[in-house]
């Protein structure tokens, strides 16, 4: 009996088509990445049911993280150029070059006493994850987080405030945060938390 | 005169052929390529994150300095539901009754789905019996200095999941509630510092 024979095909397979999809979808990701940036601490947000999204300007973040040290920024580079101008005459301290100004204004976020300010604007890009940031004070007689919400609230009329805390933060440290808050009479602000899907069961 | 032997005179020689490079293939293997290409897709889609944190937003009563306290509504003890947030994922629930006689039967539970919820479902249907509608239930939320950040967020979480549409976060505690503290060997002092 005679075998069947099957027709050999060649296994090389034209990979044109395949190579133009996978560097068109590469370039639609890597144009849509927004890298995170650099966070000051690890903050774990707990997840909610709420489904309102975090409005994309205008926007006074507060971080607390599980130890309570809190950091404060906003959204805006116009903004944080005009904050620092107020902060600078708040406390008095010597006037930043505009090398200075320019780093400020990449800051997303600060956390140390407003004394600290020149120093942390003074240090190069390299630097300046080096820095330890304590958190902004919140004394009862001094407390800045207050001023720097204020003056923040001066330059930009629309500044929300959204809260970004730790889920094992002890409440009376975010309790603390809100005090300072309502003493600026800021009652309405917004907690963020991550998305969780109604039926999922909690840990 | 000497003849001067070159490659063209000796190409004459051989007949008028063209000089023809090598055929070569035009195909290339691009498998590295997509490799390549896919290594890098699939970075990019792990760096993007694409669930987007939601808010959840708190509004507050302006400060006691600002409002009349005679302007304020009384609400009956009976329309309320208390819930003490304490330490170590523990929840506290009650209700006050009416009179000052400060007797209260006191719940505790945890912030999983057969917990809190199902505690504050039953007294929503109470309330409904007993006035008519659930929508007259006032949750009073008393985190406890020492609680979780999250288990707030958690009983917030459940207002909005069951409908409640009264509810405060109040920062002072009654007898009842120093009553609960001392019993479960709570606090009202804050963590002792630890850096």
């Amino acid at each position: 009996m005679a075998k069947a024979k099957i027709a050999r095909k060649s296994t090389a397979i034209d990979m044109t088509a395949m190579c133009d999809v996978a560097f068109l979808l590469l370039t639609f990701f890597i144009l849509t990445t927004k890298f995170r940036p650099q966070e000051l601490a690890q903050i774990n947000i707990p997840a909610s049911t709420a489904q309102i999204p975090i409005p994309d300007a205008n926007i006074l973040l507060i971080q607390v993280s599980d130890k309570g040290k809190v950091y404060v920024g906003v959204d805006d580079q116009n903004t944080r150029g005009l904050w620092l101008d107020k902060i600078v005459e708040r406390y008095q301290l010597p006037k930043p070059t505009a090398a200075q100004v320019a780093n400020f204004k990449l800051m997303d976020a600060f956390g140390v006493p407003a004394e600290r300010i020149p120093e942390l604007i003074g240090a190069k890009a390299d630097q300046l994850a080096k820095i330890e940031q304590p958190g902004i004070l919140m004394d009862s007689l001094n407390n800045q987080l207050g001023d720097l919400v204020r003056m923040a609230r001066i330059v930009n009329n629309d500044l929300r405030i959204a809260i970004k805390c730790d889920g094992a933060t002890d409440y009376d440290k975010v309790d603390k945060v809100i005090q300072t808050l309502q003493d600026q009479k800021v009652n309405k602000f917004n907690l963020i938390t991550s998305a969780r899907t109604s039926g999922e069961a909690k840990e | 005169m000497a003849e001067m032997t070159t490659p063209e005179s000796g190409a004459k020689k051989k007949g008028h052929k063209k000089v023809r490079s090598k055929k070569m293939s035009t195909r290339v293997d691009l498998t590295a390529m997509v490799d390549l290409g896919f290594l890098l897709i699939t970075f990019f889609m792990l760096a993007t994150t694409f669930n987007k944190p939601k808010a959840m937003e708190v509004n507050k009563p302006a400060k006691d300095d600002e409002i009349d306290q005679k302007d304020l509504p009384e609400i009956k003890q009976s329309k309320t539901y208390t819930v003490l947030i304490a330490a170590n994922d523990k929840a506290y629930c009650y209700t006050a009754s009416d009179d000052d006689s400060g007797n209260v039967s006191v719940d505790s539970t945890d912030f999983s789905r057969t917990g809190f919820r199902e505690r504050l479902r039953e007294r929503q249907k109470a309330v409904a019996t007993q006035w008519g509608s659930q929508d007259e239930l006032f949750v009073l939320i008393k985190p406890l200095p020492q609680s979780d950040y999250r288990n707030l967020v958690n009983v917030l979480d459940e207002m909005a999941i069951n409908g409640v549409k009264k509810y405060a976060i109040i920062d002072e505690f009654n007898g009842p509630d120093s009553l609960i503290v001392k019993q479960v060997g709570q606090s009202f002092e804050p963590a002792a510092a630890s850096n």
